[in-house]
């Protein structure tokens, strides 16, 4: 895994840039989160306790691995795992994103807003080389010391759980290349989320679990990081059985 | 085996997923797997496992990034058997 040093170098000063003016994007993001959309996480101070606990206790790589079903949940999901200004002074733990070039890539203000907001643009389905680049810039960040988001499913839930037919390999992928990496298997829904959306009902409530684990195979090559993309899958198929276990007994 | 034998059980294989047959029966090496035959891109890595199984292969990530023709495929196995 070598990338040239031009693209070492972008990719240092992307950060740079988005670290200097984090003072004013994380809390804004949030206060749209927070104040606007009137979202909340339920048991916030609880899951971030169990965070900084976890992130404390290890130095290992970490890939947070959500489900998806809204196309703000990577927002939701840092904003889940720590406060504004914690994200601000810890920014290795605002997460790199891969959002889908085509979503965004048509205004010139959301590739620039994109760039200085570590997000690294895919097309999903693209290219192999080019996917294959995009991934090889998320392993170099990770293994040096950042997060970064790579959701579970391909996209967004079309049935509202997880499905095991969209698992994306590159997650099992750059897990698997980057030594001693561990996946952080994040579930996050709504209450009044019953399927996929864009955005979440203004004023929803937030479920948010993790767990936190080391893939392993005995398999090398392309069927490690399948074993490992269908290992993190499983773990959130766990948690999500656990919330509607609850949502029953409620 | 042969690079026509290889290319036929790489065509029967990516039958699996194909969702577009038409294109399939008339396939050529030039033939793209994901937009020609409309593989979903996240079946590619099992159409690749089942390369591996049929040909008693091994396939890095790095090599299975340079395939997206049939053609592709056929060069790939051919120089791993």
């Amino acid at each position: 895994m070598s990338l040239p040093a031009r693209t070492r170098f972008s990719l240092f000063a992307q950060r740079e840039v988005g670290r200097l003016w984090s003072v004013v994007w994380v809390p804004a993001s949030i206060f749209v989160l927070s104040v606007i959309m009137r979202y909340r996480i339920r048991d916030v101070r609880d899951l971030r306790r169990r965070f900084r606990t976890l992130v404390k206790e290890t130095d290992k790589p970490i890939v947070i691995c959500p489900n998806h079903l809204t196309m703000v949940d990577s927002a939701l999901v840092t904003w889940a795992l720590g406060g504004p200004w914690w994200l601000v002074f810890h920014y290795r733990w605002v997460p790199w994103n891969l959002p889908e070039y085509h979503n965004f890539a048509s205004v010139w203000f959301s590739r620039l807003a994109a760039w200085a907001t570590k997000c690294i643009p895919i097309v999903r389905g693209g290219e192999r080389n080019q996917v294959s680049k995009v991934l090889k810039r998320i392993q170099h960040v990770v293994s040096r010391g950042d997060t970064a988001i790579i959701f579970a499913e391909g996209g967004r839930s079309r049935t509202g759980r997880i499905q095991m037919e969209t698992i994306a390999h590159g997650m099992g992928r750059i897990i698997n290349s980057i030594p001693d990496c561990h996946a952080l298997c994040v579930y996050l829904r709504g209450d009044r989320q019953d399927r996929w959306s864009t955005i979440p009902k203004r004023g929803d409530s937030f479920y948010v679990d993790f767990e936190f684990f080391r893939p392993e195979s005995e398999n090398s090559g392309m069927r490690r990081s399948r074993d490992f993309a269908m290992q993190i899958a499983d773990r959130l198929v766990q948690l999500e059985e656990k919330y509607f276990a609850r949502q029953a007994t409620a | 085996m042969d690079q026509d034998e290889v290319r036929a059980k790489i065509v029967e294989i990516i039958g699996t997923y194909a969702k577009d047959k038409e294109a399939l029966a008339s396939a050529t090496d030039d033939t793209n797997i994901l937009e020609d035959l409309k593989v979903n891109s996240a079946r590619l890595v099992d159409v690749i496992l089942d390369f591996e199984d049929a040909f008693d292969i091994e396939v890095e990530d790095e090599d299975a990034d340079k395939v997206n023709t049939i053609g592709d495929a056929v060069s790939l196995i051919a120089a791993k058997i």
